[in-house]
């Protein structure tokens, strides 16, 4: 059975621009006679999501993900189409949002409570549960006004997390918080799953939704262009996608006498793909072109994570792996068995240079996304070779 | 789903609106609930020294009731108008039936006017019993009138609501309108003023116009259900009146329908 079912949906903005909501704003928009821009946040999407499944969507900023999601939530209406959800929708949005500043933490509870739609019996019973999971036992009686913004937002998860809705809509939640923030907030994703809930993920973090979701969408301008298993759908996502909406600094540059032509990475099973699992083995396979001969270069790599964070490089020179020269075309192959990396959305850095770095004939920076994936238990954005042993 | 079955679905979400609102309107000042009944009291006294110094002979009592659901009037259009706008950020984020918070501020506003009621209706017996007079039996058809001031409350709450949402200047106008709709209603005169006025001038027809501010028939029907002394004029201009206040209601509900899938995106 579906839960989710869409069909022809298309959303269209006005864009108002400096039109101001006000009668004179409007008056003086009448007569400058301008034709509204429409933007169209989503164009004609349809399809269709199980009761039970979780619903990756994923594209470039500005792609509709979010106009989707509320257009879900029914707190937007279509511009035309339809969107029909079986059973009741809560979106896990907005932390915090409906609380009234003049009320204390306690009355909060309540009230955000119902405009989350939880049932009051709910809330006396898991009374004690929000107080603590937010930490605010001795503030409970302050209006919010005096809270902190970390008391806040937790409190507005503690609320949030007691919703138990049919259909659950995420939307970038896990940007948000510290780790122990986002370990819960995934850990109850996972409870939401046991239970056989709907999930719809709006998300960034690409290695949540690979772990998480049995099915992706790819969104872009409004069109859902591609929808499909986790992984293909992301290797389209970074192949094709990535990068529009700004967020990758990506830079080119070089003398281009020697020049990096394609990239291919390829994963444990021999084949191309865009997501690789700790520990397994990862390979991109380089091809260059080279218009004259250049002796003794250097090929170099560097892997940044999503944030910018270098996290290493190194290069042939380094690694002690002499090239005599190069000429026409070839292909070179960077092998890393096992990857050490944990997870996470990461970059790869390309470069050709002199073997004195004088010259430097090719550098892609921050060009080549891919996305690694861990399945073990352990933390952190590096995997440490550790044991332990008793001493003594 | 019907608009009532969605309302009714999110009750507990009305009730808990309805509650915030009291509670942050009695929360900030020390007096609390009492300054809605000292507000209206004030302003019945000041009416009252004002028309002493004009010479104009109107009861006390009948300036207490007039400015009492004045008052509950004045504060739906206060509250109605930024009922919507102040809760942009809950209507972009989390799906409701948006007809909860007009009617939330209705009720709210209704059940501050109920309590103050309260207050109005013993001084009303104390003025009336100095003069030896006392309630009459027909305010049992109160409630009667109560709804139908909460109706028409109701709608202009409806209307001002959305129309805030697309014109966000619209408090300035409101202000005017309802300086000049005070003065079209019988709030601190009383509607026998007007008659007599009509009489003396020989325009009848002025009467009965003057009854076609649904509110004039309501402060009016409030008056002639409290008091001994004044009847209600059964007339053709107040039959009107109160089709009038039931048209307006119907077609602010019709428009704020219309308007309210698209309040989300105006924030």
């Amino acid at each position: 059975m579906n839960a989710i079912e869409a069909r022809l949906l298309s959303k269209c903005y006005r864009m108002q621009g400096s039109v101001a909501p006000t009668m004179f704003g409007k008056l003086a928009h009448i007569f400058r006679r301008e034709p509204p821009k429409l933007l169209w946040a989503m164009d004609n999407v349809s399809f269709d999501i199980r009761r039970g499944e979780t619903i990756g969507v994923i594209g470039p900023n500005g792609s509709g993900k979010s106009s989707l999601l509320s257009l879900i939530a029914r707190t937007t209406a279509p511009t035309s189409g339809s969107v029909f959800s079986r059973g009741r929708v809560s979106s896990l949005l907005e932390l915090g949002a409906g609380f009234h500043s003049e009320l204390t933490g306690r009355e909060n509870i309540f009230l955000n409570g119902a405009i989350l739609g939880i049932p009051k019996k709910t809330l006396v019973k898991r009374f004690d549960g929000i107080v603590d999971f937010a930490g605010i036992r001795e503030f409970l009686d302050m209006p919010v006004k005096f809270y902190s913004s970390g008391m806040y937002v937790r409190l507005g998860f503690a609320i949030a997390v007691e919703m138990d809705p049919d259909i659950l809509l995420i939307d970038e939640v896990l940007a948000v918080g510290d780790t122990a923030f986002q370990i819960k907030c995934l850990a109850r994703i996972r409870d939401f799953q046991r239970r056989g809930k709907t999930l719809v993920l709006v998300s960034h973090a690409l290695q949540t939704v690979e772990e998480f979701c049995d099915r992706v969408f790819l969104i872009h301008k409004g069109k859902l262009v591609c929808e499909g298993k986790p992984s293909e759908v992301i290797f389209t996502y970074l192949k094709s996608y990535m990068g529009e909406g700004g967020g990758i600094h990506a830079v080119e540059y070089g003398s281009r006498d020697a020049e990096i032509t394609g990239v291919r990475f390829i994963g444990s099973s021999g084949a191309e793909t865009g997501t690789f699992g700790m520990g397994e083995p990862f390979a991109v396979e380089i091809s260059y072109r080279a218009r004259k001969r250049i002796d003794q270069p250097v090929f170099g790599f560097a892997i940044k994570t999503g944030n910018g964070f270098f996290v290493y490089g190194s290069n042939t020179q380094i690694a002690g792996f002499g090239i005599d020269h190069v000429e026409g075309q070839g292909r070179i192959m960077l092998k890393i068995n096992p990857l050490t990396l944990m997870h996470g959305n990461f970059f790869l850095s390309l470069s050709v240079h002199s073997w004195d770095h004088a010259i430097q004939y090719h550098r892609l920076e921050d060009w080549y996304p891919f996305v690694v994936k861990n399945s073990t238990q352990e933390q952190g954005i590096f995997r440490l070779n550790s044991s332990w042993e008793m001493a003594g | 789903m019907s608009m009532l079955a969605d309302i009714m679905a999110h009750r507990e979400l009305l009730a808990n609106l309805i509650i915030r609102n009291l509670k942050s309107r009695y929360k900030d000042s020390a007096l609390g609930f009492l300054w809605s009944i000292l507000t209206p009291l004030f302003m019945a006294f000041i009416y009252m020294v004002f028309l002493r110094i004009l010479r104009a002979g109107i009861p006390m009592e009948e300036i207490l009731i007039g400015v009492f659901a004045w008052q509950y009037t004045v504060q739906c259009i206060g509250n109605g108008l930024t009922c919507i706008t102040e809760n942009g950020n809950l209507v972009k984020k989390v799906y409701f039936p948006r007809m909860i918070l007009p009617l939330a501020t209705t009720i709210s506003n209704l059940v501050n006017f109920l309590l103050t009621l309260i207050v109005q209706f013993a001084l009303v017996a104390i003025l009336l019993g100095l003069h030896g007079q006392h309630i009459g039996v027909a305010v049992i058809a109160l409630p009667a009138v109560i709804a139908f001031h909460f109706l028409f409350c109701f709608g202009i709450v409806l209307f001002l609501s959305c129309a805030n949402v697309y014109f966000r200047d619209l408090e300035h106008l409101v202000n005017v309108l309802v300086t000049a709709l005070f003065f079209l209603t019988p709030a601190m005169y009383s509607f026998s003023m007007v008659a007599q006025i009509a009489s003396d001038k020989h325009l009848p027809l002025l009467a009965e116009l003057y009854m076609l501010n649904p509110l004039a028939v309501i402060i009016t029907a409030y008056r002639a259900l409290i008091l001994p002394d004044v009847v209600f004029p059964v007339t053709a201009g107040a039959g009107a009146g109160i089709v009038i206040a039931g048209l307006f209601v119907i077609l602010a509900y019709g428009l704020f329908q219309k308007l309210q899938k698209n309040f989300s995106d105006m924030f």
